[in-house]
């Protein structure tokens, strides 16, 4: 597939130096086009290996991995003109020593022309809703918002893929709001790849891989995996209250919802119950 | 901590809008000329200079001379050192094997009158250049140094990430500190011995902090496509205007009349 | 031992530019032997609040108070020995050579006899799970492992009372249930328990009271059914459907852990 936006991978295998058992084994998925694939599972499962092979950050021991048609393996810089990764730790993922001239950074590197530079910065600033931080300097940030520059700096590159290593988990809930509310927006074109540990933040995910001891256990759609207990329960996933109640009432729970609507859900049962009387 | 990094103080002024690069060279020709100076008339004259500068600069004077506090122990010690040790000149004022002489206070004086005006122009440079800027105009002039294969992107790239990290490596140093402090830990008792032993709990922490932000860091930066410094274009732009030129010239000037004096 | 923090203000680099005032005369107490529980968002003021718990930071105005002493006259050492305060993302403080030595550092410094340190060490890591990582170097464990060493630290001391700031920052789901379960542990060997969090979905789980904290000043405190119904704004998301239920005219009671909120929604739609 030579699709720019798409994800396949065959058999990765992947063992960190002198660690006692591979890191990532026999790992195979295709990610279509435009598609957001959710990727879960217990600590020390290979989640976080698997977006570092993908960009070339590390380099499989076998297998093969296409992203956007090109090979990390011997093309990495290629991969990372389309690829924008962004990292679990807000702080350490910022450059400069001022907002917009992080944003810049990597236009710097690709060698982008300065007055295009400035334009592409500033749409990307404003993209993330931070417009009037340009001259913010990042330890005067929130968590969140340290995030949204990280994500601006990506943004400003036009990737065509995304790969999102636990963005949030560092993140208070009002910074989780924010950040997966701008990337809420950009699903659709691109494809994205979003590694994390709140199942909440992927109820309206296209699919979900799952992740345990470095294997790939299970590939399903969000609906199924929030019926699935044992799959749930053996890979330690949690689902978060609302969805809980949901299916503890026998609703559907792979609904983002709010708890309006879940009240209404419940208000439902109880005239169907009333009327089947 | 809401001061800027180092000792950048950000008004708009003269100075701020002078180009970096016109700025560091006019600090290094201070730096070297200051030996040149020889006379008392001269010295005055750069002091004057440096007066007018920091005027110019709008940076208000209690701030900047805060920024000297940090040497004024060392230009004491240093004046002071020359005032009870030289025997140069006529005796002014002897006391066993205590002796002043003239020639040790004039000395004593130029010194630390030197080692103020230059600890100045760096703190004039820093307050009113922007660390990206400073960094931007150093990789400029160290860049023909390429050539002989002088790291000049690699050292401006260095620079810039310490001072990015500055003033978060401060707030970590103080959340270790509390944390240690939390668990029983006293930063203010016993004997220097003591106390460098106390620092160990905090400086291993950093330490090792210190290098997992740089693997993290070094992994942000190659994901967004650094390669080092070939091919890169820079956001920033640096240009050197008639009034950088003119800078420089008034500079040279006076640095050449204070000599001659 | 109770703790009571009475009319604190504090205020940040006072006669300065950068003056603020993060916190405004909060007046609280931490009965022996509850769990606590402190919610807030950023720029609420509750990393600053818990400073005040171990005087790490000193009130402006106001005063601490250990069973009705001055928190002030005590030693710094006794007060921080008695109310012991985990930082957030606290594995940034791990600097020991072997785990069992970064437990020990607090007991040393307590002035104990070796053996009671090893105890110590022993009974602290064994409550957090740890101790089969006695002799591991802190800086190659994982996140978690790290997290537990670094808590086990402080219980070394011994606290009667343990300041929790966002303990389960960046854990992994079954972590923070390990979390949640040694803070239940705890509650029941005596110890009371002050949790600081911005997640009300976990801390509703645990305490049997509630403080909100916001810009800098108390909104509620009271026991979780009557402080999350009165302000459902920053009430868990059991509490928010109970309530968005009265709206439209359900009544469910006012539960607020997550069982009895089933259970009780439950027998709503079953009638």
């Amino acid at each position: 597939m030579a699709d720019p936006t798409s994800i396949s991978c065959e058999n990765l295998n992947y063992s960190y130096p002198g660690a006692p058992g591979p890191a990532l084994s026999g790992v195979s998925f295709e990610a279509p086009p435009g598609e957001y694939v959710g990727v879960v599972g217990p600590n020390g499962s290979g989640k976080s290996t698997l977006l570092r092979l993908l960009n070339g950050l590390l380099v499989a021991d076998s297998g093969m991995a296409r992203i956007g048609g090109r090979d990390p393996k011997s093309e990495p810089f290629e991969v990372r003109r389309r690829v924008g990764m962004l990292f679990q730790n807000p702080e350490n993922g910022l450059v400069a020593p001022f907002v917009e001239d992080d944003v810049a950074f990597g236009m710097e590197n690709l060698g982008v022309p300065r007055e295009e530079m400035q334009v592409r910065a500033r749409e990307a600033i404003r993209a993330v809703g931070l417009s009037g931080y340009e001259r913010r300097e990042p330890h005067t940030l929130s968590g969140g918002e340290k995030q949204r520059v990280a994500l601006a700096g990506l943004l400003a590159l036009e990737p065509e893929i995304l790969l999102l290593d636990e963005p949030t988990s560092m993140l208070d809930a009002a910074g989780r709001r924010d950040v997966m509310g701008r990337i809420g927006t950009l699903r659709g074109d691109r494809t994205i790849l979003h590694v994390t540990h709140h199942l909440g933040e992927l109820l309206d995910a296209d699919r979900i891989l799952v992740l345990n001891g470095g294997k790939l256990v299970a590939d399903v759609s969000p609906e199924r995996l929030v019926l699935d207990a044992d799959l749930l329960a053996k890979n330690r996933l949690v689902l978060p209250p609302l969805s809980r109640l949901a299916t503890g009432l026998g609703l559907a729970a792979a609904r983002p919802r709010t708890p309006e609507e879940l009240a209404r859900e419940i208000q439902e049962i109880i005239r169907k119950r009333a009327a089947a009387r | 901590m809401n001061r800027s990094l180092g000792q950048f103080y950000p008004v708009a002024s003269v100075l701020h809008a002078l180009d970096p690069r016109a700025k560091i060279v006019a600090t290094a020709l201070l730096v070297f000329g200051l030996f040149l100076v020889d006379s008392a008339a001269g010295l005055v004259l750069v002091v004057a200079a440096v007066v007018a500068l920091v005027a110019a600069s709008r940076v208000p004077p209690i701030t900047f001379l805060r920024s000297l506090r940090p040497v004024a122990f060392i230009v004491a010690l240093t004046a002071l050192f020359q005032v009870l040790f030289s025997r140069e000149g006529e005796t002014l004022f002897a006391w066993g094997i205590l002796e002043i002489h003239e020639g040790g206070l004039r000395l004593g004086l130029f010194l630390g009158l030197r080692i103020l005006l230059l600890v100045s122009a760096a703190a004039l440079l820093t307050a009113t250049t922007a660390p990206l800027a400073l960094s931007d105009g150093l990789e400029d002039l160290l860049s023909p140094l390429k050539k002989i294969r002088f790291p000049a992107h690699e050292v401006a790239m260095m620079m810039t990430i310490a001072l990015r990290f500055i003033p978060t490596l401060h707030e970590e140093t103080q959340k270790i500190t509390k944390a240690q402090a939390a668990r029983g830990a006293d930063f203010s008792e016993g004997g220097p011995l003591s106390r460098v032993r106390a620092t160990i709990p905090i400086l291993i922490p950093l330490t090792v902090g210190a290098f997992r932000r740089a693997d993290d860091l070094a992994e942000a930066m190659e994901s967004r496509g650094y390669q080092g410094g070939e091919g890169r274009t820079r956001y920033r732009e640096l240009r050197f205007r008639p009034r950088d030129a003119i800078a420089l010239a008034v500079t040279a000037l006076v640095l050449a009349g204070a000599a001659l004096l | 031992m109770r703790l009571e923090l009475r009319d604190i203000r504090h205020v940040y680099s006072p006669r300065t530019p950068f003056e603020v005032e993060a916190l405004r005369r909060v007046s609280l107490a931490v009965e022996p032997g509850e769990v606590l529980g402190i919610l807030g968002g950023t720029g609420s003021g509750k990393s600053t609040l818990v400073q005040h718990m171990n005087l790490l930071l000193e009130p402006t105005s106001g005063d601490v108070l250990v069973d009705g002493a001055n928190a002030a006259t005590l030693k710094k050492s006794e007060l921080r020995r008695r109310v012991g305060l985990v930082f957030q993302f606290p594995e940034a403080a791990l600097f020991a050579p072997t785990v069992a030595e970064d437990v020990a550092f607090a007991p040393r410094r307590l002035g104990l006899d070796e053996g009671e340190i090893e105890d110590r060490v022993r009974q602290s890591l064994s409550l957090v799970g740890a101790e089969h990582l006695k002799t591991r170097s802190p800086f190659a464990l994982s996140g978690g492992e790290q997290r537990r060493v670094a808590i086990a630290g402080v219980l070394a001391m011994g606290p009667e009372v343990l300041v929790l700031d966002e303990p389960t920052s960046a854990l992994d789901p079954e972590a923070r249930g390990d979390l949640l379960r040694l803070i239940r542990t705890l509650r029941q060997t005596g110890t009371s328990i002050v949790l600081v969090s911005h997640d009300t979905n976990e801390v509703v789980e645990v305490a049997d009271r509630i403080c909100v904290l916001d810009k800098g000043e108390i909104r509620a405190i009271g026991l979780p059914s009557e402080v999350f119904y009165m302000i459902p704004e920053f009430a868990p998301a059991t509490v928010q459907t109970v309530s968005a239920l009265s709206d439209i005219g359900y009544d469910a009671g006012s539960p607020v852990r997550f069982e009895e909120t089933l259970r009780a929604l439950k027998r709503l739609v079953e009638g």
